[in-house]
């Protein structure tokens, strides 16, 4: 292009982004020797040098954590949920599940009719099924349920004393549930890879509220301390770990060392 | 949270199965980039975070969608940007509802007095212009601003990410320097 002919506007934008490729050795040069062009060109790129972006607020290593807390509960159905596409509904697998569950009935019938021993409850049953022996043999899932219950203790001592403090200045608690938070959040993956939901689902809501704690400005005001304090107890969270942690002891046949002579112990009947 | 190639494969597969505690690990993973790509797109951080949940929440609805081949942070963004854009639509219908008949913004308001500001306020003048200036734009050109002027994206990866052809998504370009042009005139060195 020569020097009676111009760029328009939009070539030149299109130069500036980098998208004339080849062409942009050739526009290079008619700027180099044509006013005019140079003149609008060193105009629109002045201008778009100040567009310049905002450093986006700091997020912290568990701002994912805390999405997931925030999005967990709203999770709508999946669009072409894996099952329904490979067809698990179709006819012959509805056949087959009803042959399934009549063996089932059958067996649990037989054992009903045939089995006259008590079986000894083990001590680190799963939780929403305490009778199952299986649950006994792993020593694994044992070592688990004992650590979570210490794990428990501690962070129900974490959460009284947030909600008995009576300073405005929370930093020692965040440190501590800051420390608890990780452990919680092992403890709940461990749980769920055993087959105890019921645990895993208290260990998440623990972590919630260590969250929340967390990242409570450490001279909290006393309305915010408050709030806190309401959503704590909204969670009925101190009295789910009490039971828990309890349960699990009892299971254990461990008494459990509790720091809390102020609080009362409640149990589920 | 580091994860190689084979394990994030993995961890994608088992999601699209349905595994709650996979999908939760990709939250977790690309939450924090989301973040800082959704407050580049909005220029607000609340907005920001209302659009990296939308996002998350729809790419869960869409998983079953993904093709494995592809990349899941570019595919999340894809889906982040179409929620800046639903965003920013919903905003101005309000605002358009609000304003009625008003004369566009973006030519009538002027920039404040040069004289006196030192460099700093000078700056924060600037950067308030501009805020206003995009916000002056309508939401797609907002995007396709923002991918190529901030994010480095082509016209090509523009396009495919809003759904345009190359010509439409030029264009979307062209419009909004052309406004800002106007805008930050009195800016310029």
């Amino acid at each position: 292009m020569n020097t009676t002919h111009h760029y328009t506007e939009e070539d030149l934008i299109l130069h500036y982004y980098g998208e004339r490729r080849g062409a942009g050795r050739d526009v290079e040069r008619h700027l180099e020797s044509c006013s005019p062009c140079r003149t609008a060109y060193q105009a629109m790129a002045g201008t778009l040098a100040l567009v310049t972006p905002a450093e986006p607020p700091a997020r912290g290593e568990q701002y994912g954590l805390e999405v997931w807390q925030r999005i967990r509960h709203q999770l709508p159905e999946r669009e072409n949920a894996w099952w329904m596409a490979a067809g698990w509904f179709g006819r012959n697998h509805l056949d087959t599940a009803a042959a399934a569950l009549v063996l089932v009935a059958g067996a649990f019938v037989a054992g009903r009719v045939w089995s006259r021993q008590p079986t000894p409850v083990p001590a680190s049953a799963n939780l929403e099924n305490p009778g199952n022996p299986a649950n006994l043999e792993n020593p694994g899932k044992r070592l688990l349920l004992s650590v979570v219950a210490d794990h428990l203790d501690r962070s129900e001592r974490m959460l009284t004393d947030i909600m008995n403090a009576t300073s405005r200045d929370i930093s020692v608690e965040q440190a501590w549930a800051d420390d608890l938070l990780n452990t919680s959040r092992l403890y709940r993956q461990d749980a769920e890879d055993v087959g105890e939901p019921l645990l895993a689902n208290v260990l998440d809501d623990i972590e919630r509220s260590l969250l929340e704690i967390v990242h409570s400005p450490s001279n909290i005001s006393p309305a915010a301390l408050e709030q806190l304090r309401r959503r704590i107890d909204a969670a009925t969270l101190l009295f789910k770990v009490r039971v828990l942690s309890d349960e699990l002891r009892r299971r254990e046949g461990t008494p459990a060392e509790r720091a809390l002579p102020s609080v009362p112990t409640s149990r589920i009947s | 949270m580091q994860m190689d190639a084979t394990e994030a494969a993995a961890v994608l597969a088992r999601a699209r199965q349905g595994d709650g505690e996979a999908f939760r690990t990709l939250v977790e993973r690309h939450s924090r980039p989301l973040f800082a790509l959704a407050f580049r797109l909005t220029g607000n951080e609340q907005d920001a975070e209302d659009v990296v949940q939308e996002s998350l929440l729809r790419a869960y609805r869409q998983l079953g969608r993904f093709e494995s081949r592809a990349n899941f942070g570019t595919w999340l963004h894809r889906i982040a940007a179409n929620c800046a854009i639903d965003l920013h639509r919903s905003r101005q219908a309000r605002r358009d509802q609000a304003r009625g008949e008003q004369i566009d913004q973006a030519e009538s308001i002027p920039a404040s007095d040069q004289t006196g500001p030192g460099r700093l306020a000078e700056s924060a003048e600037i950067a308030q212009r501009v805020r206003e200036a995009l916000d002056e734009l309508s939401p797609l050109e907002r995007t396709a601003f923002i991918l190529r002027h901030y994010e480095g994206r082509s016209i090509d990866e523009i396009g495919k990410t809003l759904g345009l052809r190359t010509s439409a998504t030029k264009h979307s370009v062209f419009r909004a320097v052309r406004k800002l042009r106007v805008a930050l005139e009195v800016y310029r060195p």
